[in-house]
This record gives structure tokens, sequence and C-alpha cells, in this order.
């Protein structure tokens, strides 16, 4: 069975990942109440994503949700069991286009990378896809400048 | 390889059935994409290894170059480039290396002045490339010039590990850059410092010293 994940996002009490998904089969949409047990302030966000990943019942469901983007869900629900709000947590995600972030630490970094993720799997192709070409090129050097680059390409014999 | 690479004992280095073996590296900031660069071009083939004391990932990977198999090594960091700078093994033997950038993010493009710095003082020679990457978030940088490859004769390309393009193309490039290099490393330098010099003439003519330290992308100019 394969199912198609459309939005998820996180629910504070009881602590759940909340998933709303489509049956490929069926067409029906439907939401998923995913529990997320044994989650403290104190727990590992990336051993938690990864063990509900691998959930012998939930983990099927969750494919379409990348280990980034659940990582992110995680880190809200943690930063809010730690007495954070909402709006802090969304900020620690905010991308600066000047920060760099050679400089942050393992968590600060995956809030980046979780919020990076959205947009990387919106415009994902994936195997399977009707538009997927493995091989996919494109050829940007049209300008004058730009074929001047591609003629010293040629002659090193790229 | 009775060579320094043997120092990471948590990985498997060990020589597969192969015409050819070339090792290929890729630099660049953190969170630019080379790792879903990597996965992108190897897919379902990709079954990484990870040494968690020289934050780095081997990724194995069998190609075609002609009528050769070569077995391809691909390093990639898992964390070390926070540290600014690599440790020495990653760039020892290494045949070609991958810098990447992030289009959505200037500093990445930026440092890599200091990531080609780094990799001359270890590999003067080896063939490299310029990867401006996630050009499928605003496909309009496409029309901007990005001169640090330019400068530094180094080929260019505009990618995406989101949707593919040209991702496949610059690995196969990549790949068979590493292998003539390792076939040929000395004629390569040659044929690069006669490119070089041919290069530099192109640029005097054109005259466009307006371009002096390569960090175009601040002020992109729509060609
Ligand atoms: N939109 C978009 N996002 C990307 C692309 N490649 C990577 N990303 C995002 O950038 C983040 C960092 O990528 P990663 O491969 O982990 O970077 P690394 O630290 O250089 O290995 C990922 O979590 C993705 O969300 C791309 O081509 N397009
Ligand atoms: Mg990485």
């Amino acid at each position: 069975m394969s199912f198609e994940a459309k939005r998820c996002g996180v629910q504070f009490c009881p602590p759940s990942i909340v998933l709303i998904y489509q049956n490929m089969e069926s067409k029906k949409v439907r939401k998923r109440i995913i529990p997320v047990r044994n989650f403290s302030k104190y727990s590992d966000y990336g051993m938690a994503a990864e063990r509900l990943k691998n959930h012998p019942r939930h983990g099927d469901y969750l494919e379409g949700v990348s280990q980034s983007q659940l990582e992110k869900l995680l880190l809200i629900l943690r930063d809010h069991m730690q007495g954070f709000t909402l709006e802090h947590s969304l900020a620690s995600f905010r991308l600066d286009p000047d920060e760099d972030l050679n400089k942050l630490g393992d968590e600060e970094l995956a809030r980046k990378k979780g919020q990076m993720d959205e947009l990387f799997e919106k415009n994902r192709r994936r195997k399977g896809d009707a538009e997927f070409v493995y091989d996919l090129e494109v050829d940007f050097n049209k300008s004058i400048q730009e074929s001047c680059l591609k003629r010293y390409w040629t002659k090193t014999g790229v | 390889m009775a060579d320094e690479v043997g120092s990471i004992p948590e990985l498997d280095l060990k020589k597969y059935d192969a015409d050819e073996q070339v090792k290929i590296i890729c630099l660049g900031d953190s969170a630019v994409g080379k790792s879903k660069l990597m996965e992108r071009f190897l897919m379902d083939e990709f079954r990484p290894q990870q040494s968690s004391t020289y934050a780095l990932t081997l990724y194995k990977h069998t190609a075609n170059v002609g009528n050769k198999t070569v077995a391809v090594d691909f390093w990639d960091t898992a964390g070390q480039e926070r540290f600014q700078n690599m440790h020495p093994s990653y760039y020892h033997t290494a045949h070609a290396c991958i810098m990447v950038f992030d289009v959505q993010r200037k500093i990445t493009y930026k440092n890599l002045v200091n990531w080609y710095k780094e990799l001359r003082e270890y590999r003067p020679e080896i063939p490299c490339c310029v990867v401006a990457n996630k050009i499928d978030a605003d496909l309009k940088v496409t029309q901007r010039s990005f001169n640090f490859g330019k400068k530094h004769g180094l080929p260019f390309y505009f990618v995406s590990a989101a949707d593919g393009t040209n991702v496949v193309k610059m690995f196969r490039e990549m790949i068979k850059r590493a292998v003539d290099y390792k076939q040929n490393p000395s004629d390569f330098m040659d044929e690069v410092m006669q490119e070089l010099e041919n290069f530099d003439l192109e640029k005097k003519e054109d005259n466009s010293a307006a371009d002096e330290d390569g960090l175009k992308a601040e002020s992109p100019e729509t060609v």
C-alpha cells in the first residue's frame, strides 16, 4: 500500500505527530495521529525521529516525510516541553542568507536544515514520479560571456 | 595503497575489482547540499559508510568511463566543515574535487575562496569544479554570473539536488576528469597551465576589471 504525505504537524497534548496523507489506492485523504512516546525535554530529537520512521505501524505512513522535517517537528515539541513559545521555535528555524551555518552546533544546524527541507521536499522529483529524469540536463549558458566559459571547458576536454 | 588513508580504520577502503580507482572529494559550507547531491546521483545505490572520528562519509560507486570500469570513492564531510578546515587525510590522494555553494546564501559563495585555498595547499593541481546548488529555489539565479569559477579556470554548474538538474552530468564529468588526471597528471597540468594563460589573455581583452575578488554574487550582475 502506498501513502502520500500531504501535511505533517505536531500536537503538544498528548505529544503527537499529526499526518494528513492520501491513500494512493483509494485516493482517500485521511488524518493519522502518531503518538510520540518516551519523549521528554531531554530527549534526542534525531533518535526519536529515526524511531518514528522505523516504527512498525507508523513508519510506512511517514515515508514521504523526511528525517529533517520530523526532527524539526520534534524540536518544536521539545522546545515546548522546555517552556519555550512556538514563536521562539519558529524564530530558531528562520534562515538568514548572511548567517554562517558553519558556526552552528548540531542542534541549531538541524533546525536550519529542517526548515530548508520544506522547499527541498516541495521541489523534489522522486524516482517513480512521472516527470522524473535521472540525468536531467539543462543548459543555462546562453549569454556571450558564458559561451566563453563553455569554449574553455571544451578545450580542457571535459 | 599503503598510505595515510589506511589510518581510518572504521572505513572499508579495500580495493575493488575494477580497472581504475579514483577518489573524489566534496567541499563547501554546512548545509549547501553536499550530501543531498551525492544521494541524488547515487539514488538507491548509496550505502554510505560513516567515520565518526573523522566526521566523514564515504560513498562507493562504480562507473563506466569509455570501456573501463572505474571504482569511485566519494568522500563527503559529516560535519567536519564546522571546523573550517578538513583533516589532511580528506585531501590525501584525491583525484578531483567538487566545490559546492548554496545560491540562496551568499556567504557560502564567499567562503569558496577559503575552501579553494585549503584545497590547493594539499592538492595543487587536481581537477576541481564549482557547483551552484538549489537553483530550484529561484531559477533567476541562473542568469547571474558567478565569477569565482571563471577566475580560477574551473568548470561551473547550476544544479539542483531536489529536482535533479545537471546533477548526473556534473558527477559524470568529474569522474571522467578524475580518471584523466590519475592516468596522466602531468599532461593535464600542462594543459591547464596553457588554458589558464589563454584565459588570462581573454580576460584582458574583455577588460572586465570590475571583478577583482570574484565575489560577484553579492551584487549579482544580470547578463
Ligand atoms: N531547495 C533545495 N534545497 C536543498 C537542495 N539540496 C539540499 N537542500 C536542502 O539543504 C539542506 C542541507 O543539505 P545537506 O545535503 O544536508 O547539506 P550538507 O551539509 O552540505 O551535506 C537539506 O536538508 C535540504 O533541505 C536543493 O537542490 N534544493
Ligand atoms: Mg552533509
